[in-house]
């Protein structure tokens, strides 16, 4: 029994997915994790083949509000000034959407992110898919969107170069 | 003007090698010819490699595929529950057998003419056969397996003639540490990997991954992590340990999720274990990660490393999740601490591509002598590494005969 998605909820879970992209584009850490559930939230970023075998190991593993405000320090106070920059563009398709619960939405989409380094040539880092759990906050036109989890599953075997931001 | 110029390399050993043991030429690092070179007298010479851990084809029929140099390798585990190190190739007429990079079967098929192979490498079919060769017989066509050899479950293979027996390979100064580093017995269960490839020269890679002052790591001074005593003895055959104190570190706030630099079992006086063994294997144990870096050179200017994790088989089902949270984001190409390092082996292989040497300079002592032992921080310990490569490569000392 699917219920169907109200028009409010959809356009805040459009919003939701353009501020996730947007953030990350411009490298904005702090708006990243805003795109998370600010009390109880999880990102996941793991490799297909992991994902496949069953294996828990993940290159990201933020299972708690917590480490996703860790992962700002990381990139923004820690590793400032050690890595060479780049920056990127996402892509996303929907592939899925399902209510999970009341005000709660279980959704796929696929994603590609292209990455330029500074003085470099666009290409590829990787394809992939993210799973998610959202929450819907608030009624009516006011609602908003946040991530309960994401789950990012990355087609890439083998990554291109080592990883500062979250995909 | 330095007497070394960046990519003059012609594919015969440079003519000088600088005299001080401080000083490595950078124009080795950049040199298509010379990786060729290297293929032939280290990667495919006597010397041992690391190809993985048998945790990581636990189960019969269990496999995984990887390299050595652009030799294809297949790893299976038989019925007998030996896990042996073939050539991925068919030995009809040479196919690439498997092309999965990890999973289960019950016997290895080729599709081009079908010859069929059992998990142990037998040749168990082949279509047709009647009417083969006048000298063919089934028994001789069984998969290529390397000469291997294991290491409480670490699987090492050569294809040298004259490398020494594993265990005279591995002298004495690695096993004590290896084994801390395995669980004690090398029980251990696959957690998962993280695999990646950095634009840098294998031994780029090699030099600066490992152990190295802690001044690049700002996570470090943020979490005023304080290395404590420590040894880091080196064989003249290129092998490097290292066991360090690791102090807790203080949070005071930093980190909102401390648990990530959390001891459970790791004793932190033996908290960081380090074993470089020659020419480009990494394994680490820091807290409570169990790291093994199985790397690839894959050309002069790329390194693969699959960075495998690992639990112990007897962890309580709290210690392994502890170990997944840990070794997710503390190590590895995007961890907190070793991001960094991923960043150094790719910026590092851009500034080789300059005339003259790289120097070390912190715990140097002497100018003509190497020193095979070493204090915390000093960053001669690749040195021995540095100078079985050039009597291995052939390469001669500026002045020497
Ligand atoms: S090449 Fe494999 S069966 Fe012929
Ligand atoms: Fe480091």
């Amino acid at each position: 029994m699917s219920q169907a998605v109200t028009a409010a909820h959809a356009s805040a879970i459009e919003a939701l997915h353009t501020a996730y992209l947007a953030a990350l584009d411009k490298g904005d850490m702090a708006a990243w994790a805003a795109t998370f559930a600010s009390n109880e939230a999880s990102y996941f970023c793991i490799s297909a083949e992991n994902d496949r075998r069953g294996l828990p190991l993940a290159l990201m593993y933020d299972d708690c509000r917590g480490r996703i405000d860790d992962r700002v320090s990381f990139v923004t106070k820690v590793w400032a000034g050690t890595y060479q920059p780049y920056r990127t563009r996402h892509f996303i398709q929907q592939l899925s959407m399902n209510v999970a619960g009341a005000n709660q939405y279980r959704a796929t989409s696929g994603f590609m992110i292209m990455m330029t380094p500074e003085g470099g040539a666009t290409t590829i880092l990787t394809s992939g898919e993210y799973r998610d759990l959202i929450d819907i906050q608030g009624e009516g036109d006011q609602c908003r969107a946040v991530f309960r989890e994401r789950r990012t599953v990355y087609d890439a075997d083998v990554l291109p170069r080592y990883i500062v931001f979250p995909f | 003007m330095s007497k070394y110029q960046a990519g003059t390399y012609t594919g015969e050993a440079p003519k000088v090698w600088p005299a001080k043991v401080n000083q490595i030429p950078k124009e080795i690092f950049g040199d298509a010819a010379l990786f060729e070179e290297e293929l032939k007298k280290i990667f495919y010479g006597d010397t041992w490699h690391v190809v993985g851990h048998t945790a990581e084809v636990p189960n019969i029929g269990d496999f995984k595929t990887f390299d050595l140099g652009r030799v294809p390798l297949l790893i299976a585990r038989g019925k007998d529950n030996q896990v042996r190190v073939f050539f991925n190739s068919c030995t009809h007429r040479g196919n690439q057998l498997e092309t999965s990079v990890s999973g289960n079967r019950k016997e290895f098929e080729c599709p081009y003419h079908r010859w069929l192979f059992s998990l142990d490498g037998a040749l168990a079919a082949c279509p047709g056969s009647k009417e083969f060769a006048p000298d063919f017989k089934q028994e001789n066509f069984g998969l290529v397996e390397l000469k291997t050899d294991q290491y409480l479950g670490l699987i090492l293979v050569t294809m040298g003639k004259n490398t020494p027996p594993l265990k005279e390979w591995l002298g004495d100064i690695v096993p004590l540490t290896l084994s801390a580093l395995l669980g004690g017995d090398g029980r251990l269960k696959l957690l998962g990997y993280q695999k990646v490839r950095y634009v840098s020269n294998w031994k780029g890679y090699n030099d600066n991954d490992g152990y190295h002052g802690g001044l690049l790591h700002t996570a470090f001074r943020m979490l005023n992590f304080q290395g404590g005593s420590g040894s880091q003895p080196m064989s003249v055959n290129g092998h490097w340990v290292i066991e360090a104190e690791l102090k807790p570190a203080q949070n005071s706030g930093f980190l909102n999720d401390p648990s990530l630099i959390d001891f459970k079992v790791a004793d932190p006086k033996r908290g960081s274990l380090v074993v470089q063994l020659y020419p480009m294997t990494v394994m680490v144990k820091h807290m409570d990660v169990i790291n093994l870096r199985f790397a690839i050179a894959r050309s002069h200017d790329v390194t693969e490393v699959h960075y495998a994790y690992f639990a112990h088989e007897d962890d309580s089902e709290e210690l392994v999740q502890h170990r997944i949270r840990q070794s997710s984001n503390l190590l590895g190409p995007c961890g907190m601490v070793s991001m960094e390092d991923a960043a150094v082996f790719q910026r590092i292989h851009i500034g080789n591509h300059t005339p003259g040497v790289a120097e070390f300079q912190k715990g140097v002592v002497s100018l003509s002598e190497l020193s095979l032992d070493m204090k915390q921080s000093d960053e001669t310990g690749n040195l021995p590494r540095w100078e079985h490569y050039r009597k291995v490569m052939g390469f001669k000392r500026e002045g020497e005969q």
